[in-house]
């Protein structure tokens, strides 16, 4: 039987960090992907001969500066199309807002009304998400814990809090556990700039902008960096630079390889086993899955009832669609210059309709205007499509994992329709540019991906699982129970979107259990 | 995750025609026999269910229980049926003890944990195949039994209603049941289970450290297996008790009671007030080799730890009871208090369980004593009483093991 130091489950970017930084710390690593093609929700795909499309996710915001350098990336072949992407969010009547860099103004050049309320806003809230941002690569504190290094984190918090001054502290602490639509509505109309903020909290979570806490969620997401990146090549060079990063370094990834079991012996993880049979050993074994899924191929026996009890309970309805199309060529928008087309587009009204589309959604209904998030990543690169044309990448938020009558074809294509109608109010004739079009439900990407309820970020980001409740209470330091397993991907801190960080300090962790361990040995 | 994993329902489905919560308390299947035997109107609760403190005299019931035979309407107690192909591992993930070493037709006595390692409730499991257990308890457990049983191939069903039990103890409790009929039962050894027929279940258990048996039937055959039993019980002195006559038997026996020796977790609203198998000197029902088990991983720690408390049975002298007293070392620094005492009547003399703080009961064992205030006629009176600690149990008959079984 093959041996190795540590085992990986799933080749998403995390799974691959983890594998990468494993290696480079000197274990013989292997890391084993269901699917023929490596990066799990971060893959990508030939939509049709000779375009080259990003499956789920389409940009990079959040992706971990020091997950990178540690990784040394760039030596791998991580290079970018264009950084810092502005965001147009559409109006109906063609006032388009343009957002970039904190700073807000209207296409047409005409003054916006809210700009300055917009941009002291955004400076707050950016403000108040630093002091969360130094917490991403840390393994969040035992909150009753013995060790002062935990003490010492949560201190740093409070410091963090205090250095706010009083009367940011006191706003910090007011719109911590808020929701989106007051925290932006206070400060500016509605309109599609509230909207885009809105959007930003809720983005790929079963949750409205009035839910309670999506102001947290907003706040998180701005603690991740804000900047949007296109990878050069595509999200596929970008998995692409991960793998070779990982295997530069001695790391073995095996392709087409679905785990059926993790192994565990005395109340240790001993290996793998995949569904052909083949077993595989290792002290180590690390699952970037998500937590129901780790929980079912490692034994619901190996876990305490109450343990069981909080990840079946994990919330994880996805709500995430999307559309990926490849165009004989560039669509025309009314009003909006080549330049602007290749940053990010909104289509996100407002956040009233924003929460109505999220109210379709708790009814198992498919919404009549959803919000996209659209994207034409063949603008800034032009070598993912051979030839002319172009490919296109909507995130349709709002599209419900429990549709009344299931996902059928007809489902599937009344969102295609309900998302190809909005798009061409600002894009007529897009439809006859299409080449060739895919609809992946949140269904698709459980299937695909593995993750539970087709959920982006295997598991809803709020304050219920966040931080040391990631995935759940008494789990949150990626240690399973089951000593040598561990969490790596997105169902622990600091949680989903491209960032590395949970394979970062999950592969971390696991070295310096792997010390203690051989110090015990010897 | 496929779809099963998550919604395979565990509980059997209620039927619609289930009436909904009874008010006050529910009155026992035995409650048409009960209630013109109990002289004294003399009730209590138990679980929602109507129980009988004493039918007449405490003193005779219990000396009928050390003497004769008696009868126990058990029926309030929490029953649990477990089937199916993982009966067995979910048994096993539940309890502390080995459950694999409790053969098909026995009973084991046991306890299970939570998370921390802190004992939700004791009970007995009663192996009846080998996918069949029912699980008989002080507190409901239909809960904890759903979350510890998600994920395996068993169904739940709780027969607190349905089962009607009867415990009948004493030194004639074999003749009684051989009077009644029921003279097969002589092969049955302790904690031995037996279908007599398609509704009689015996069990040779009991809590009074003497020969007994507790007798199961569907509620609907409870009065018929009463009048079966007074009938045949005439001639050996069988006689109805209350709980107050059993207390002091299972004192004796050395017994302890969920809610009164030591409080459920899931019942404390404090987690300091939770108590490890080890804390109930229960040591000897935690097998760590057996594989996993809920709260395994927290009760290594707390034996790699030491016990924070330690139930410990005492004796104390004089002759007056140390009711809810405290208990202190070298008659000053106080180290615990006494959860259950009597002056035991067959014993001759004061026996009590107590709960002692660490190092009391554990490192320090000497020197103890027992604040007893007691009313003398109208005047209190404070007695500081020597305590020494002593073993469990401080009464258990020889014939309580005996097979075949004493018949008189």
């Amino acid at each position: 039987m093959t041996r190795y130091d540590a085992i990986v489950i799933g080749a998403g970017h995390n799974g691959l960090a983890a594998a990468g930084l494993l290696a480079r710390g000197g274990r013989t690593v292997l890391v084993v992907e269901k699917n023929d093609v490596l990066g799990g929700a971060a893959a990508g795909y030939e939509i049709a001969p000779g375009f080259r499309a990003p499956r789920f996710a389409h940009l990079l915001h959040a992706w971990h500066p020091q997950v990178e350098r540690q990784l040394d990336l760039a030596a791998h072949g991580l290079a970018f199309a264009r950084r810092d992407l502005a965001t147009l969010s559409l109006a109906d009547d063609g006032n388009h807002t343009i957002i970039e860099r904190g700073e807000a103004r209207l296409a047409a050049g005409n003054s916006l009304p809210d700009a300055a309320a917009f941009a002291a806003l955004h400076r707050r809230l950016q403000r108040f998400a630093g002091v969360l941002a130094g917490k991403l690569l840390q393994v969040p504190p035992r909150l009753e814990s013995p060790d002062w290094r935990d003490l010492a984190g949560l201190a740093k918090l409070g410091l963090d809090l205090r250095r706010l001054g009083a009367a940011d502290a006191r706003e910090f602490l007011r719109v911590l556990l808020s929701n989106a639509h007051d925290v932006v509505l206070d400060e500016i109309a509605d309109g599609p700039l509230a909207g885009a903020l809105a959007l930003d909290a809720v983005m790929g979570g079963h949750s409205g902008p009035r839910s309670p806490g999506s102001a947290l969620t907003l706040l998180y997401r701005l603690a991740q960096g804000g900047g949007r990146h296109l990878p050069k090549g595509g999200m596929a060079a970008f998995v692409g630079a991960l793998a070779e990063a990982a295997q530069s370094r001695g790391a073995e990834i095996r392709r087409n390889a679905a785990v059926e079991a993790v192994l565990v012996e005395n109340d240790r993880v001993i290996g793998i086993r995949l569904a052909d049979g083949e077993a595989m050993k290792a002290p180590l074994v690390l699952s970037s899955l998500d937590a129901q899924t780790t929980l079912r191929l490692t034994g619901v026996e190996h876990f305490d009832a109450e343990a069981v009890r909080r990840i079946r309970h994990v919330r994880c309805k996805g709500v995430t669609a999307k559309v990926n199309l490849a165009l004989s060529a560039l669509p025309r928008f009314d009003g909006i210059g080549e330049d602007l087309l290749g940053g990010r587009l909104l289509l996100t009204p407002s956040v009233q309709a924003l929460e109505t589309a999220f109210d379709a959604t708790k009814y198992g209904e498919l919404p009549a205007c959803p919000a996209l998030e659209v994207l034409i990543p063949s603008l800034a690169d032009p070598s993912l499509v051979d030839g002319s044309g172009h490919v296109m990448s909507i995130v349709v938020q709002y599209a419900p994992y429990h549709l009344k009558g299931g996902w059928n074809d007809a489902a599937r294509s009344r969102l295609a329709a309900t998302v190809l109608d909005l798009l061409e109010r600002h894009a007529p004739g897009l439809r006859d540019l299409i080449v060739a079009q895919d609809v992946l439900t949140p269904l698709d990407i459980e299937r695909e991906t593995g993750a539970s309820g087709g959920h982006w970020h295997h598991g809803e980001l709020s304050v219920d699982q966040m931080l040391t409740l990631r995935p759940v209470n008494g789990l949150a330091r990626y240690a399973l129970p089951v000593g040598g397993l561990y969490l790596c991907g997105a169902a622990a801190h600091p949680g989903g979107d491209i960032i590395g960080a949970a394979g970062h300090n999950a592969a971390r962790l696991a070295m310096k259990d792997w010390a203690l361990l051989e110090e015990r040995v010897a | 995750m496929t779809a099963g994993f998550l919604d395979r329902p565990i509980l059997e489905p209620v039927a619609a025609a289930t009436p909904m919560v009874p008010r006050g308390l529910v009155p026992s299947p035995f409650d048409a026999r009960l209630r013109p035997l109990n002289l004294h109107q003399d009730w209590m609760p138990w679980a929602g269910h109507l129980s009988a403190r004493r039918f007449d005299s405490v003193e005779a019931e219990y000396f009928a229980i050390r003497n004769q035979a008696t009868l126990f309407d058990i029926s309030p107690m929490h029953k649990y049926r477990v089937t199916g192909p993982d009966a067995e591992r979910v048994m096993n993930r539940l309890m502390t003890r080995d459950v694999r070493k409790i053969a098909p037709g026995r009973v084991g006595y046991s306890l299970w944990c939570d998370e921390d390692g802190f004992v939700i409730d004791d009970g007995t499991l009663f192996r009846l195949g080998r996918d069949d257990f029912r699980l008989c308890c002080q507190e409901p457990q239909l809960g904890w039994l759903s979350d510890v049983a998600w994920g395996f191939d068993v169904t739940l069903r709780e027969e607190t209603e349905e089962i009607a039990g009867l415990s009948l103890q004493g030194p004639t409790s074999f003749a009684v049941l051989e009077a009644a009929g029921l003279g097969q039962l002589a092969a049955l050894k302790p904690f031995g289970v037996a279908k007599v027929d398609d509704g009689l279940t015996v069990s040779r258990t009991g809590f009074t450290g003497d020969l007994g048996y507790e007798l199961w039937v569907p509620a609907g055959r409870a009065i018929a297996l009463w009048d079966r039993l007074w009938a045949a019980g005439h001639d050996f002195g069988l006689r109805p008790i209350g709980y107050a006559a059993l207390d002091m038997a299972r004192i004796e026996a050395g017994f302890v009671v969920c809610g009164v020796d030591f409080k459920s977790i899931h019942a404390a609203v404090r987690p300091t007030r939770g108590r490890t198998p080890f804390e109930l000197d229960a040591a000897r029902l935690v097998d760590f080799d057996k594989g996993h088990f809920n709260g395994r991983r927290a009760l290594l720690q707390h034996a790699k730890e030491g016990p924070r408390y330690k139930l410990v049975a005492l004796e104390v002298e004089g002759n007056k009871a140390p009711h809810a007293a405290f208990v202190y070392h070298r008659k000053k620094t106080e180290a615990g208090h006494i959860t259950s005492t009597l002056w035991s009547p067959t014993c001759k003399r004061n026996i009590a369980l107590a709960m002692l703080q660490a190092p009391y009961g554990v490192d320090i064992t000497g020197d103890l004593w027992v604040e007893i205030y007691h009313d003398k006629e109208g005047k209190w009176e404070r007695i500081m009483a020597k305590a020494w600690l002593t073993e469990r149990p401080f009464f258990r008959h020889r014939r309580r093991s005996l097979t075949p079984p004493a018949r008189l």
